[in-house]
């Protein structure tokens, strides 16, 4: 008689207890990156390749931190969200536009001689009653009042030399006092000193009786301030945080924005939570044509931010970005290389998977200027003779923007007529340089004209050699230089490329020991005088003008256009500017870049700003769509493991079998004694 | 043995210096501090007066000499100094940051891999001689010719995006984790299973061939009990060799799997320095990497003793 023992039972309902534990396990796993208590709030996912390299406001220039610090620290003004063309500047933590007062007066020189100045005092007024996020460096806890002299510590915190502030330059030799406050603490960092906060600046003033006004007196006209002020390097800045955390600042921001940094997992993630301090912010009531009807003003007069939080997580391969925006885990990301072809089938068309999801497709064109630069003060290709000047005008011609463009970025980006991009005042979309035209014929005929007939140098018989300096490290740089190579040796010149590591490359451009580079120049603010200084004769090596152009013409009329307001007459300057210079050629203008953004069918609100970071403060979501795409789109599938395991039990009984076999073959030999 | 491993202690310290100074060296080949000031400042073309303050504020002015003697003592002393990226994180802070992620992800695919591969050799070595033998060894041949990074993927695009049952990316600390670790994981083992199956079987074969396996099967012993019991035993001192080199890897991460599944452990900390031309961690990361290989190599000492009476640590 055939009887189980019970312990075999026990065996068989403990494996499919297993199973259906396994099974139970399986079904109750997801996908959703996040915890369970994060599925119901308003949180705003989106993404960095890698930490941020400073929360510091003083020292945060790059997109990345610029990315948070735009949300964690408020300035004197922001950009509205809406107006772009052109940018529009409102009043964040200010309580009125500034009141400018052109001024005399006697301005001590660097030799201590006193000169007769004529400048501007500008007024500033913070809303009353502001107050910093809440931050153990204030006593009790509770974030101070913001008054006038935040922001004129923050002044003096940029011009101090141990803090690497990127733009002290643009202000430093224009606020009265400033510069002498540097050298002098630049003595004392050198005498290992720490900095002098209470040296005087006669630029930076107190209002007696009014905390909340501040005034900086300039010792020459700029109108550009107005944009200083708007960045978050301006921002005001608490003391007693500075006092307390020093360089730490740059992982513990106290700030005055619309959102607070409450946690931060290095190569993790950083959340931002709705600051309870921050200043009162309505999302904009006007935009510009057609933004109502792109739905843009739904939430007009609403109290920003709109979302609960903003969670930036680090992910820096793009395939995983990809995933997760596919399974709608992230709410924007961008088109790269590693997705282009799946994002869309061709340029400015979203592909009809996207389409069906509900994804929306965004382009944007950067405030910048990729070009190539001529040294002038070079023998061969630089300098004012005509045959110079032929020669570079033959040379721009030969560049080909538009195939530079499609090889190398995708065929993103516009071809560049001057410095000015679109969006600027003062750019003028019907301008077309007539050196920047691709005209291989016309170019040979102007580099004959040079007295270089087919490349070659009558000096020495043989084709004309120019040096290409640049860092081209990467397989990315290596394929642009080739193109480079062959657009210009097209003409029978020899372009002959020598590729430096970064700070040798640096150390050459700044010192003027190269004929023929590649640079490129993003806007610090929305105004031509950002592009077009990069011609002023005062801004030379090691300053932003690499090619040392010096045209006296060009100078006296930048400086007329610096000064003046957005008007008709400063928009024929620029316009002069460009007629100018490009005769000369002392850069080729090749484009100005251009980025796709996917935004998810729930995100709203989004419209990309080339020149403000602070999107997210606009941004809203409808969580209903959000929660119901989400469910829909990461339904858990267990039929695959099911087919895996069943193949594999499937594929292993023939082994089965054999062990099966072998053992009975065992059993018998024990039993018998006998060998079978 | 106590001797023997004070020895080795002793053995570590020039190691290590050399480490120190090979390191030292690389990077003064490579680049340059000027590049790291450059780097690190975040205006656009930064001033010569700005990259000195730079160089000054983070030693590199120094003579070579004392930056050398300077640094690997305070490796020596644990030490490790702050990063040279903006904002000078203290590099002690941030390996504590970092270091259970990693070795979470790492015990748990070295335990894993290692009884899943040793089964799976034990038993592909009971069938030896068989088509299914061969059948395992082809499948181990090709599976070894697959890149790490198509295992990414696929798992990524497998159990994520076609099963949806984990996460393709993201970490959250305590019991959350392993519903984040679990896809690195299984990618790890599935990743190592072909060549450690390979390389384990060889060994059990070697094994299986010896007289005491046949006395034990002429004394009527099962297959199986020969294989899991004595052969499997006699086996280990290879296997401890292959296995005891892997945990230094528990401590530092594994850069591919970090990186793709969005792990902040010491492998993406490691990238990040290198990436961004961070000598102060990089320096600190092989430092440690040194040290735990060295210890590692010791533990592989003990070990044989432990598993193999022959063996005499002397």
């Amino acid at each position: 008689m055939n009887v189980s023992h019970p312990s075999r039972h026990l065996i068989f309902s403990g494996r499919y207890a297993l199973i259906l534990a396994a099974l139970a396990l399986l079904t109750g796993c997801n996908n959703s990156p996040y915890s369970v208590s994060q599925q119901n709030k308003k949180v705003l996912y989106l993404t960095l390749a890698q930490d941020v390299n400073t929360l510091d406001p003083s020292i945060a220039y790059d997109v990345d931190s610029e990315s948070l610090t735009e949300l964690i620290y408020s300035s004197y003004f922001r950009y509205d969200h809406l107006k772009q063309n052109p940018f529009q500047l409102d009043l964040s933590l200010g309580a009125q536009m500034p009141v400018v007062k052109p001024v005399t007066y006697l301005s001590t020189q660097p030799n201590g001689t006193k000169k007769e100045v004529n400048g501007q005092l500008w007024t500033f007024r913070v809303r009353p009653g502001l107050h910093f996020q809440n931050d153990p460096c204030f006593p009790g806890g509770r974030g101070r009042e913001i008054l006038g002299s935040d922001f004129l510590f923050t002044f003096r915190r940029m011009a101090d030399p141990a803090i690497p502030c990127p733009i002290v330059s643009y202000f430093d030799q224009k606020i009265e006092g400033m510069a002498a406050y540097e050298a002098y603490n630049r003595k004392r960092i050198a005498h290992h000193q720490k900095t002098d906060y209470s040296y005087p600046i006669a630029g930076l003033q107190l209002v007696p009786g009014h905390p909340h006004m501040f005034r900086i007196l300039l010792n020459q006209p700029y109108p550009q301030l107005r944009y200083l002020m708007a960045m978050t390097l301006t921002a005001p800045l608490p003391s007693e945080a500075i006092q307390k955390y020093g360089a730490k600042i740059a992982t513990h921001p106290v700030g005055c924005g619309q959102f607070i940094l409450k946690t931060y997992v290095p190569r993790g993630r950083y959340v931002l939570v709705k600051n309870p301090n921050r200043p009162y912010l309505t999302y904009p009531s006007t935009g510009m044509p057609g933004d109502r009807k792109a739905g843009l003003l739904q939430d007009a007069g609403r109290q920003l931010p709109l979302v609960d939080e903003v969670q930036f997580n680090i992910i820096p391969e793009g395939t995983t970005v990809w995933n997760e925006f596919l399974q709608g885990y992230l709410d924007i990301t961008g088109v790269s290389q590693n997705n282009f072809q799946q994002a869309m089938p061709r340029p400015d068309v979203i592909s009809p998977d996207l389409k069906a999801r509900g994804v929306k497709l965004r382009k944007v064109v950067s405030l910048d200027i990729n070009y190539y630069i001529f040294n002038m003060d070079d023998p061969v290709v630089g300098g004012y003779s005509q045959r110079a000047r032929l020669l570079r005008q033959a040379v721009s011609m030969a560049v080909n923007s538009k195939e530079e463009i499609d090889l190398e970025t995708l065929g993103l980006g516009m071809q560049a007529q001057w410095l000015t991009p679109p969006g600027i005042f003062g750019f003028n979309p019907n301008y077309v340089n007539p050196y920047r035209q691709f005209n291989l014929q016309k170019a040979k005929a102007l580099l004959a004209e040079a007295g270089y007939p087919k490349g070659i140098d009558p000096s020495t018989g043989k084709p004309l050699v120019i040096y290409y300096d640049n860092s081209a490290v990467n397989a990315q740089g290596r394929q642009a230089l080739a193109i480079t190579q062959r657009e210009i040796d097209s003409l029978g010149i020899n372009l002959v490329s020598r590729s430096w590591r970064n700070a040798e490359f640096q150390d050459r451009i700044n010192g003027g020991r190269f004929q023929f580079t590649s640079w490129g120049w993003v806007a610090d603010y929305p105004d031509s005088e950002n592009f077009a200084f990069l011609l002023y004769s005062r801004n030379k090596r090691p300053g932003p003008n690499v090619s040392n152009y010096s045209n006296p013409l060009y100078d006296a009329v930048f400086r007329k256009m610096r000064s003046l307001n957005d008007t008709p007459q400063r928009a024929a300057l620029i316009q002069q500017l460009t007629d100018i210079s490009a005769p000369d050629c002392p850069l080729i203008y090749t484009s100005h870049s251009e980025a796709y953004g996917l935004v998810q069918p729930w995100l709203l609100n989004y419209k990309p700003n080339p020149i403000a970071l602070d999107g997210p403060d606009y941004l809203n979501i409808n969580m209903q769509m959000r929660t119901h795409l989400r469910k829909s789109w990461n339904q858990p599938q267990i039929w695959p493991i099911v087919l895996i395991f069943g193949g594999i039990f499937l594929s292993a009984l023939p082994a089965i079998g054999v062990v099966r076999k072998r053992s009975r073959r065992h059993l018998r030999r024990d039993h018998t004694g006998a060998a079978q | 043995m106590i001797g023997y491993i004070i020895r080795r202690v002793l053995y570590a310290v020039p190691i290590l210096i050399g480490v120190c100074l090979f390191t030292f060296v690389l990077f003064y080949l490579t680049t340059s501090p000027q590049d790291l000031a450059r780097r690190n400042l975040s205006a656009k073309n930064p001033t010569p007066q700005q990259i000195k303050d730079w160089e000054h504020t983070h030693g590199y002015d120094q003579p070579k000499w004392k930056q050398f003697v300077r640094t690997t003592e305070g490796l020596f002393l644990f030490r490790f100094g702050k990063s040279d990226g903006v904002g000078g994180q203290r590099i002690i802070t941030r390996i504590k940051q970092s270091w259970l992620p990693s070795f979470e992800i790492a015990s748990l695919s070295f335990i894993a891999s290692l009884l899943v591969n040793l089964t799976a050799a034990l038993v592909i070595a009971y069938f030896r001689g068989t088509y299914f033998d061969s059948a395992a060894t082809t499948l181990c041949v090709i599976m070894m010719s697959i890149t790490y990074l198509l295992y990414i993927i696929v798992g990524q695009y497998t159990l994520g995006r076609l099963m949806r049952i984990t996460p393709v990316g993201g970490y959250l600390p305590g019991w959350q984790s392993l519903h984040f670790i679990m896809l690195p994981v299984v990618v790890a083992v599935v990743a190592g299973f072909a060549s450690d199956t390979r390389l384990y079987r060889t060994f059990i074969l070697d094994e299986i061939n010896q007289d005491y396996v046949r006395t034990a099967r002429a004394k009527g012993i099962s297959e199986s009990r020969v294989l899991f019991i004595h052969v499997l035993k006699n086996a280990a001192v290879p296997v401890i060799t292959n296995t005891v080199s892997a945990i230094p890897g528990l401590f530092l991460g594994s850069v591919l799997l970090e990186n793709f599944f969005n792990i902040p452990g010491l492998g993406n900390y490691l990238v990040d320095a290198i990436n961004n031309q961070d000598f102060a961690v990089v320096r600190a990361n092989v430092f440690i990497g040194a040290l735990v290989t060295i210890i590692g190599f010791i533990m592989t000492d003990v070990g044989y003793a432990l598993a193999d009476p022959r063996v005499r640590l002397e």
